[in-house]
């Protein structure tokens, strides 16, 4: 009798599910893993990208993701981006299996189909985050037991792709279109729908030779257009006015936001605003210390042509968007007068000192995932790769709505390099352009070319087809050997 | 039995009883056989007493062997006592119970305690070190007050940890397994505890000797008797001693002047890497220009500090932090004790203080005990008896060891400070000089911080003896353990934050919390003995019990939300609000765990000569699935005494000989309450992690409470069991000269609750099963011998060798290998378990030596991508022409292969001497700090001496240890590099002590002796890359697997001690 010991500290699986509370703090749970997708765009996207170009003072974990080094599989970056993309989807079955046998505790009907769509929604979310870093990866849409993951190979990308549009369907039927005070910042309809948009306009992407990766040539402009324009016929979403004013500590969930990842100070401190910044601008502000990331006295530049393209479309006026975005020049003491570094311009974007919390992974700033000026552009995106239904004109004026608020000169004729470059500028910083270069299938050439207008041959590596995608985690390799294959192009 | 005594003893006898040297032995206890009379010697060894004619007198006295005397017509005794070093008339404690070692038919080390008094030890588990064959103590800290590593017989369990049960007096303790860093979460069960009223301990280590304790016994069972009061007068005795300790070693790292020229060399070879027409030889005013700094700015990565070129260095200062950090520490320790008894009450109280002053600034440990056991004969049949013992100690030990703590820093740390800083650069307002990483100065921050760690700790236990009939006792015993700790922690932000806030916002970067624990161990033991001889030939002892064990666990923690108003208060009522308002952050958790368990023993001795005992024991733990929560224990062992048979008789050689054969299985429930409930997770108050989330943007942004799966449940876990044979022999030969005691043992442990990696799709990257199998093989042998005496002189010695060949038998279907990640996220897997191999053995690539320009123009050598001539070389173990991870090759294993002691004891006239040597071989450590400290490629700390012999361009060592130290190729993050052989041997002690009873001639004591010690003077050991080879202090597998290294460590401290011991 005295040996059946329950935890008194610990809610037990057993006790849980058993009411519409129990449910919400579930559904929550299944939302925390969102908190890893902005350190991973940026460390493995914008990282990859041709938007910055890092020196490290040693050899730095991140060196081998910058380098395009075939030899990634134990970079902790790739290997806790599978374990969290994971954990979120395995959190979302737990919420879905114990929908189906206990989702009678939530007496609202609305609110249990509201709960499933939300998780359905999250898990399309972590499986396309998978996709496009991975490429092929196991589907599990039940919990299921150590023994019988076991068995469980990655499945082709277009069964992935599947599932993830049949969870956004899913998603879409039952989200509501907003929401209000604190629920603010959970999944809508808009969301999923601006998500099913974006994944249909990643698979319509050319493919790359002898990879299964997140591009398959699918041709689904017209699909992805589709959803586009359901978001702007809405009503719910508007362009925002002013460039920094987007991205304002006090102005959060903003017209522009179709979904981010959701952070407040002491409780749910975001650390992506000091990731990719040089330890010195800390030094600089007083701040030295705890503050950065974590990795010494490496740099994060702005990469040449990047200058070089915010400069060349510049013309007589300023572009809001360099100067909000790029620290160009900053005192790296706090002497009088102080020594000031300007070679190393790096990202500011999310940095509001005056804002800061009490760590350096303390920021009370939220990280867009999606905004209604990305909507308008991959819409303009779909149009010049030819979906129907489309026109020049759109494209034109969509590129010079955003060139507007940018206060830089219109343009006309606007083709699809000149799409690209206007994303690069637009959003730098919001771990989107890696993503861009291969769905547009120019990521090696791109890179390719940039390495050499940089003068970093000596440094970075080839570009392969095979590096649109991340290897499969050492880990995971070496823990059940003969489950998966490893992705090409990587040892 | 009790004879009757039908009429007055009439004979008076007296005597004198005296020791080898012809010295007189008071205290020594004469009782005349089969009665109770007994006296005691006074202090000249002088007794008298009446008996009958066909009395026969006992007489003994702790540490001889007990002597017999008939009486006869003789009125007058010259009684002599022999030392009994380790002799088969030696009481052994086993589990309920005790036997004499002849009788004993299981492998049980027993340890001299005679010498703990004198040695300057502070823990019951430092006395332990080197004793005892098979019993590897590991001093894995050097943290004064700390509890130590105990390991019997090698690693059995992989996850569900390897510490014995402690019995103290009876009571089993909590068993409390190291947590993954390798410390004592919830207390050692020995803290606290004073060595000094220890009587004996024993180590129970085979299943047949531990079955009694069943579930708990599959590491050994240490067996803890405390000092008891004997019939007779009151011996009140005093110890103390006094001295000062230092570290044992320091840390090899470059010289100030050393490693400001590598500095130079490095910020030279970055700047010629940096950029087309950029040469080592331009100057830092021709860098400026080209990097377009003014004359007063310095790039630290391309340009060194002029002023270290400069004669004298003027403005800055050369500092050597190790020297700055340790110190000379003074050490006491007092102890009072009065004991003794009369027929039916018997009594021992003692008091003891200490006080030991780290060798870490700001680290210390103060023990305040009191212990007191009784036992009374309350009836005729009856005996009622309680122990008490209520401890406190005091604990300051800062967050010094381990990753990203103190001695990190301290090691690595540059050796140049601005003349300004000093002692506190980084701290205060003074800034980090510029070409050091930005860490606080260790020395300032040791300086100024509080963590204070109060427990305190009472031990009761009350009991009751009835005799039934003769021969059969009922025992009951009530234990209870209540362990508490308080530790006050205050992080001042003069070495905290940063220096805008210091300035600025005064106390919002100190740091505060107030944590601790109580955890109660209720045991209530209720037992049945039976003995019986039946016709002289057949001795029969049984006993039966039934125990229930209760565990709760209570813990708590507050901290600051947001800084302190000031430095002048450091307590939380300082506290002020954080950012959201709050000013502190709170929690509490609770657990229990219960055990119930029936056990029984039966024993039966023929002659004997021919000894059998059986034991089974039930057990039942709340910390196992419903339908496997009951696990069975038996045992059996068989003990031969050959020398008793009639063929032995002839052959004078050989005084006593036994041989001995066991079998036995034990379990091991060690793996946290719970384990087997699936539960949910949150984040903990002001914790970010697990589930929680927040929602509602910028005017509404909420904090909400998420729940997400613990890691994938298995609610089928059962008892991880070990299955041991072992084969003994037991010897005393040559005139009771020489002892031996010699065991062979297999020790198989299945069904381990072992953590294994699951593909993480599962949701989660490892889980708890019971899965697989680990065999320990090894060869114990302990001698003693008396090797020389004469009058005056005697010399003694004991010794003993353990071998252990540890391996892992059989993973389940996991395969034949699991690979083990660092805790660091970074490069190959660095340890596996693979069958047939030892324990988390050590895999990594091996370095072997330097790339010279033949290897890289030639293809067939392996390289790794951009390698250049004076890199360093890897073996490309499998001959693929790559280096990758299956070019890791088996590298050490964590245990030493053998590890063995000896003890020499002189007395020369009043003078003795003893030392005790100890070592270890065959182990390896795979050092972080060492890696840590090994890498001068960012030029901003500083590195292990062996940077010393670098290669240089300038000068081409293709001998160096190492590489070049500015490399742009990928290092791999593990190499042989840093996998040192753990071999050691120490001189544990050395003791010179001189009696005073010669030249103080007077009756006022019974003894007195001065002595000098030095502990752990002399050592010699093979790890270059840190102080002490046992250090454990961060867990290298983000806490997977209790896998504890070392990631800086406090070296061990050596001890110059003066005491005296006086007895009235």
């Amino acid at each position: 009798k005295q040996l059946n010991q329950q935890p008194p500290s610990t809610t037990t699986t057993a006790q849980f599910y058993s009411n519409t509370n129990d449910f919400l703090q579930a559904v929550t749970g299944a939302y925390n893993q969102l908190r890893a997708y902005p350190d991973e765009v940026l460390w493995m996207g914008e990282m990859r990208s041709d938007n910055i170009y890092a020196t490290s003072d040693g050899n730095r974990d991140w060196q081998l993701i910058r380098n395009f080094s075939p030899n990634l599989t134990t970079v902790s970056f790739v290997n806790s981006a599978w374990d969290n993309n994971f954990n979120g989807i395995y959190n979302c079955n737990s919420v879905l299996d114990n929908l189906v046998t206990k989702g009678t505790n939530v007496t609202d009907p609305n609110l249990r189909a509201r709960f499933a769509a939300e998780c359905h929604f999250l898990r399309a979310f972590y499986y396309f985050q998978l996709v496009r870093l991975y490429g092929e990866v196991p589907i599990v849409q039940h919990v299921m037991t150590a023994s019988a993951i076991e068995k469980v190979k990655r499945s082709s990308v277009s069964d992935v792709y599947n599932l993830i549009i049949s969870d956004l369907n899913t998603a879409i039927d039952s989200l509501p279109n907003s929401y209000t005070t604190v629920d603010i910042g959970r999944a809508t309809k808009w969301a999923a729908k601006g998500l099913l948009g974006l994944v249909y306009l990643t698979r319509s992407g050319p493919t790359y030779a002898g990879v299964d990766g997140p591009t398959q040539g699918t041709n689904e402009w017209n699909l992805a257009m589709a959803q586009f324009n359901d978001i702007i016929a809405s009503g719910q979403f508007t362009f925002g006015a002013s460039y920094p004013n987007i991205f304002s500590y006090t102005n959060e969930n903003n017209p522009e936001v179709l979904f981010d990842v959701q952070f407040m100070s002491t409780n749910n401190g975001a650390d992506f605003p000091s990731q990719l910044t040089p330890l010195s601008y800390w030094g600089g502000v007083g701040i030295a210390g705890t503050y950065g990331n974590g990795y010494g006295s490496c740099t994060f530049d702005i990469s040449k042509n990047l200058r070089a393209s915010y400069a060349g479309s510049m013309g007589a006026a300023t572009d809001v968007r360099d100067t909000f975005n790029i620290d160009w020049k900053y005192p790296i003491n706090t002497s009088n007068p102080p020594a000031m570094d300007t070679a190393n311009p790096f990202i500011k974007k999310y940095i509001n000192i005056a804002k800061r919390g009490v760590a350096y992974n303390d920021w009370p700033i939220n990280f867009i995932v999606m905004r209604y000026t990305d909507v308008l552009m991959m819409k303009a995106e779909c149009i010049l790769n030819g979906a129907t239904g489309g026109a020049q004109s759109t494209v034109d004026s969509i590129v010079n709505l955003v060139r507007k608020r940018a206060g830089i000169a219109a343009v006309s004729h606007v083709t699809l390099p000149m799409l690209m470059e206007e994303r690069r500028r637009e959003f730098l910083g919001e771990g989107i352009r890696w993503n861009d270069l291969v769905r547009e299938g120019m990521a090696v050439t791109t890179i390719n070319n940039w390495i050499t207008a940089d003068g970093q041959s000596s440094t970075i590596g080839q570009v392969m087809p095979a590096f649109v995608i991340y290897p499969v985690p050492e880990a995971e390799m070496l823990t059940a050997p003969g489950l998966y294959t490893q992705n090409p192009g990587y040892q | 039995p009790v004879l009757a005594q039908n009429e007055a003893p009439s004979h008076p006898v007296k005597g004198k009883i005296t020791d080898d040297a012809g010295q007189p032995i008071p205290g020594a206890s004469v009782i005349v056989k089969g009665s109770r009379t007994a006296v005691t010697a006074d202090a000249n060894g002088e007794f008298s007493i009446m008996v009958h004619k066909k009395d026969v007198l006992i007489v003994s006295y702790v540490g001889f062997q007990d002597k017999e005397v008939n009486v006869g017509t003789t009125m007058t005794f010259n009684i002599g006592m022999v030392k009994g070093d380790k002799s088969m008339d030696d009481v052994v404690v086993i589990g309920y119970g005790s036997q004499k070692r002849r009788d004993v038919s299981a492998a049980v080390a027993t340890m001299d305690t005679k010498s703990l008094q004198e040695k300057p030890i502070t823990r019951i588990d430092q006395a332990m070190v080197g004793q005892m064959p098979g019993v590897v103590v590991r001093q894995q800290t050097g943290m004064p007050g700390s509890g130590f590593t105990l390991l019997v017989r090698g690693t059995g369990s992989i996850s569900a940890g390897t510490e014995p049960l402690y019995v103290v007096d009876g009571f089993p303790l909590d068993v409390n397994s190291l947590n993954t860093a390798g410390g004592f979460s919830n207390g050692n069960p020995l803290n606290n505890l004073n060595p000094d009223d220890i009587e004996s301990i024993q180590v129970l280590k085979d299943a047949a000797a531990g079955a009694i304790y069943g579930s708990r016994a599959a590491n050994g069972v240490v067996l803890i008797t405390t000092k008891r009061g004997q019939v007779g007068r009151t011996r009140l005795s005093i110890n103390g001693n006094a001295g000062i300790s230092q570290v044992a070693r320091k840390l090899d790292v470059l010289k100030p002047g050393e490693w400001t020229q590598m500095a130079t060399e490095l910020e030279n070879d970055k700047w010629v890497a940096s950029g087309a027409g950029r040469t080592a030889d331009q100057t830092i005013a021709q860098r400026q220009a080209i990097l377009g700094l003014a004359s007063n700015v310095y790039n630290t990565t391309y340009m060194p500090d002029p002023r270290w070129s400069m004669p004298g260095h003027p403005g800055i200062q050369y500092v050597n932090w190790q020297d700055a950090a340790f110190r000379t520490a003074p050490f006491q320790n007092y102890e009072v004790s009065a004991s003794g008894g009369t027929e039916t009450v018997r009594y021992f109280v003692s008091g003891g203080y200490m006080n030991q002053e780290g060798t870490l600034i700001n680290t210390g440990y103060t023990n305040y005990s009191v212990r007191a056991n009784l036992e009374a004969t309350v009836a005729k049949r009856l005996k009622l008896g309680f122990n008490i013992a209520p401890t406190y100690s005091v604990i300051n030990a800062p967050a010094a060891e381990g990753k990203d703590n103190q001695l990190m820093h301290l090691y690595n740390m540059i050796p140049v400070v601005e003349d300004s800083a000093g002692l506190n650069t980084g701290a205060g307002k003074n800034a980090v000089y510029g070409w050091a990483t930005s860490n606080i100065s260790p020395v300032a921050y040791l300086n100024n911080v509080i963590a204070s760690n109060k427990t305190t700790r009472n031990l009761y236990t009350v009991y009751g003896e009835l005799q039934i009939i003769s021969g059969l006792t009922a025992r009951s015993t009530f234990n209870y353990d209540q362990s508490s700790l308080d530790s006050k922690s205050y992080i001042s932000d003069f070495v905290a934050g940063n220096v805008t806030d210091r300035l600025n916002s005064p106390g919002k970067d100190a740091s505060g919390t107030y944590s601790g624990f109580t955890k109660q161990n209720y045991v209530n033991e209720n037992t049945l003995n039976f003995v019986k001889t039946i016709h002289d030939d057949h001795t029969i002892n049984a006993v039966a019990g039934v125990s229930y064990n209760y565990v709760h666990l209570e813990t708590f923690k507050i901290a600051t939300a947001g800084g302190f108003a000031n430095d002048l208060v450091t307590t939380l009522s300082n506290a002020i609000p954080s950012p959201a308002g709050v000013t502190v952050t709170g929690t509490t958790t609770e657990s229990n765990n219960t055990l119930f368990s029936y056990y029984g023993r039966l024993q039966y001795s023929y002659q004997g000569k021919y000894l059998l005992s059986g034991t089974v024991r039930r057990d039942g733990s709340s910390r196992f699935g419903k339908s496997s929560e009951y696990g069975n224990f038996p045992s059996l062992s068989a003990g031969w005494r050959v020398s008793q048979e009639k063929f032995m008789q002839p052959i004078d050689f050989i005084n006593d000989l036994k041989l001995r054969f066991s079998w036995g299985k034990s379990g091991n429930n060690n793996i946290g309450d719970y384990s087997a409930i699936p539960t949910l997770i949150t984040g903990a108050v002001g914790q970010t992690l697990y589930g929680n989330y927040s929602f509602g943007g910028s005017s509404n942004a909420t904090a909400v409470t998420g729940q997400v799966p613990n890691g994938l449940p298995n609610p089928n876990l059962q008892w991880e069991t070990s299955n041991t044979y072992d084969a003994g022999l037991d010897a005393t030969i040559w005139h009771n000269r020489i002892n031996i005691i010699f065991d062979v043992y297999q020790k198989k442990n299945t069904n381990l609750l072992l953590t294994i990696p699951i593909p993480a799709a599962s949701g989660t990257t490892s889980q708890l099963q019971n899965i697989g199998a680990v065999q320990n093989r090894g060869l114990e042998l302990g001698i003693g011998a008396t090797i020389y005496r004469t009058h005056d002189f005697l010399w003694t010695a004991n010794g003993n060798i353990a071998f252990n060949q540890n391996k892992v038998v059989s993973l389940g279907d996991l395969g034949d290998l699991i690979n083990i990640p660092n805790a660091f996220g970074l490069g190959y897997p660095p340890f596996i378990l693979q069958k047939g191999q030892p324990m988390y053995e050590y895999y990594a690539i091996k370095s072997v030596g330097i790339l010279t320009p033949d290897d890289i123009n030639n293809p067939k050598v392996a390289k790794l991508p951009k390698q250049v001539a004076g890199d360093e070389k890897f073996q490309d173990a499998n001959g693929d022409g790559v280096i990758d991870a299956n070019d890791r090759v088996h590298a050490g294993q964590p245990t030493p292969k053998y590890t063995w002691g000896v003890t020499n004891f002189f007395h020369y006239k009043a003078f003795d001497l003893s030392i005790q040597v100890y070592g270890q071989h065959g182990g390896a450590i795979l050092s972080y700090i060492a890696r840590a400290i090994d890498n001068p490629s960012n030029g901003l700390a500083t590195t292990l001496g062996v940077w010393r012999n670098r290669f240089m361009d300038t000068r081409q060592n293709y001998n160096a240890p190492r590489g070049r130290i500015y490399s742009t190729y990928a290092i791999p993050y593990t190499t042989t590099d840093w996998i040192y052989s753990t071999d050691f041997l120490r001189i544990q002690n050395i003791t010179l002590g001189y009696n005073l009873k010669s030249i103080l001639k007077t009756g006022l004591f019974s003894n007195a002796r001065v002595y000098a010690s030095m502990l752990n003077w002399f050592g010699w050991d093979k790890y270059k890359g840190g102080v002490n080879p046992e250090a454990q202090n961060t867990n290298l597998t983000n806490g997977t697997y209790p896998l504890p290294g070392d990631y800086g460590a406090i070296p061990l401290s050596k001890s110059a001690i003066l005491g005296v011991n006086v007895s009235f």
